[in-house]
């Protein structure tokens, strides 16, 4: 195995004894939760199975095993500040780098006069991604298509007001990894409505960089390209039906970009537990245009496991691929 | 490969977590129900609060079975769906002015019409209820059951006035507080019964957890 990944593992190892240790001496502030997924899909470009979800560069979905961990930390008169750490073991089917570690969440919240500030590894405010956690998901807002970044390095800034929500970032605009070549990302996103108060959200994001081109871990390119953006996003309820749209228009590196994605979803059975969803895109980047047709299904059998298998269409790819999803999410108290 | 994998330092790392498992007692299955902004909502239910501290708790952790067949009993409904597991975890709030304590919010997740509901109710240190609201309700009769008027009905009532209401028939026996609440939206009559289950739900575990069984009938 290689050197880099041992020393992966003895950080994650090192992650995990911390976090027991901080568990130990300050129960009932936080929460722990042991992640494992499995995925395994078929790709009709390919011609053969596949164990990742979009591609085995990027960092989801792949077969892996994590932890989701949340200590608070709090004073005489109440809560100070947020640890928040969450990451993952990756298998790769394919390529050098047979396991890879993988960071989504990793930093600290403080709380300061009813506003947040962070700084680490944490969404950058941009589009639908800045609140909407995927990462356990099969289906993937824009930011998983090249507009913005899942996680990203960097300084934040967030406030709630009764009518929404407004926030600013600093990042470094090299998502997963963390680079310094010249590369920045500046974003912000304001939002009107609390979506579960108000069952509607709209939200507008703004952002300008130079940003460096990755794919998961991996760096494309170490030329930082343009990257300046509008988007808005916009997420509805009624009763068992959730709609989501994002839509995004500027400039990255050399050409006009802009992209629309829409996710239309009901749930069914006794407490939504099964959910159908169906999410056509289109976004066009580097000259090239591309359409993705995706349809994903969920059932939660219980509290711990859920299952998931999506169908995606890609033209430009002229792929169709089918991938399924074991998830299990379960809390431990040490 | 995979087994060349499971041979490998990733085998070494999967073995650590079983320990830390067996170290540890599961806790929650679930995410809890947590306020969407503790500080905006802790200030608009407790307007002279200067902070508030949060604690997770869970009946395995607290009490393990014997709770739980406990607060089945006390709520006359057993415990059943995604979020009435022993291990689900509860976000409880501790509302302070300075250093003193002065109240708790806390929110339950409840089967709905159209998946779940989460309801919140803010409590005095003996129980009475200050505020109680609908934070998720996704039914086309949200807005009536949202009212600012129908969440006053539960305004002072505490554990005691819950009695006298049967969950398992959704229905109240005799005379009472709780038989006085009427549902603004009759459409809606699964989640009026649900919202009552939720607040009855709420201060039995409050009552549990933070208040040391005040109301519990020996």
């Amino acid at each position: 195995m290689p050197k880099p990944m041992s020393l992966a593992l003895r950080f994650l190892g090192s992650l995990l004894i911390f976090s027991h240790c901080a568990g130990r001496a300050l129960a009932a502030n936080y929460l722990f939760f042991l992640e494992a997924q499995g995925v395994a899909g078929y790709s009709s470009a390919m011609k053969k199975t596949i164990f990742f979800s979009m591609s085995q560069r990027e960092s989801m979905q792949k077969p892996s095993l994590g932890f989701d961990y949340v200590q608070r930390f709090s004073g005489a008169s109440g809560d100070i500040a947020a640890l928040v750490v969450q990451a993952r073991l990756a298998v790769n089917a394919e390529g050098l780098d047979e396991v890879e570690p993988q960071l989504f969440n990793a930093f600290v919240r403080l709380r300061l006069a009813g506003n947040y500030l962070w700084a680490g590894h944490n969404r950058p405010k941009f589009g639908l991604a800045s609140w909407f956690d995927s990462h356990g998901h099969l289906l993937q807002p824009l930011s998983m298509s090249g507009f913005g970044f899942d996680r990203d390095w960097g300084l934040g800034f967030e406030r709630d007001f009764s009518w929404g929500n407004a926030g600013l970032s600093l990042t470094t605009g090299s998502g997963m990894p963390l680079y310094f070549k010249g590369n920045y990302f500046l974003s912000g996103r304001i939002a009107g409505g609390v979506l579960d108060r108000d069952n509607f959200m709209t939200g507008l994001s703004a952002a300008y960089g130079r940003v460096l081109d990755v794919e998961g871990y991996h760096l494309q390119s170490d030329e930082p390209v343009l990257f300046e953006m509008v988007g808005v996003d916009s997420t509805w309820l009624l009763n068992n039906l959730e709609n989501r749209l994002e839509i995004m228009a500027g400039r990255k590196g050399d050409s006009a970009a802009w992209a629309f994605l829409w996710r239309t979803g009901i749930g069914l059975l006794e407490e939504g537990r099964l959910k159908l969803e169906a999410q056509p895109s289109i976004f066009r980047t580097a000259g090239l245009t591309n359409l993705q047709l995706t349809a994903g299904v969920t059932y939660r059998a219980d509290a711990d496991w859920t299952l998931r298998a999506m169908v995606q269409h890609d033209r430009e790819m002229r792929d169709t691929r089918f991938v399924f999803q074991v998830y299990y999410y379960k809390g431990l108290r040490f | 490969m995979i087994l060349r994998l499971l041979k490998s330092d990733v085998a070494i790392l999967i073995i650590l977590w079983l320990v830390a498992g067996l170290l540890g007692r599961p806790l929650q299955a679930a995410v809890g129900c947590d306020l969407n902004d503790p500080d905006r909502d802790v200030k608009r239910l407790f307007p002279e609060s200067t902070g508030y501290k949060t604690l997770y708790l869970s009946i395995a952790q607290k009490g393990g079975e014997a709770m739980l067949r406990r607060v089945e009993e006390r709520l006359g409904d057993r415990f059943q769906g995604l979020y009435e597991t022993i291990d689900v975890p509860y976000t409880m709030y501790q509302i302070f002015k300075g250093k003193d304590l002065i109240g708790y919010i806390h929110g339950v997740n409840q089967k709905g019409t159209y998946g779940g509901i989460q309801v919140f109710l803010a409590v005095d240190l003996e129980g009475n209820i200050r505020a109680f609201y609908f934070q998720k309700l996704t039914s086309q009769y949200g807005k009536q059951l949202r009212d600012k008027a129908f969440g006053n009905q539960f305004v002072g009532l505490n554990l005691r006035d819950f009695a006298s209401y049967d969950v398992a028939r959704g229905a109240v026996k005799g005379e009472g507080k709780v038989a006085a609440i009427r549902n603004p939206a009759p459409q809606a009559e699964p989640d009026f019964r649900a919202a009552l289950r939720a607040a009855k739900k709420n201060l039995i575990l409050i009552d549990e957890f933070l208040l040391g069984d005040r109301y519990l009938e020996s």
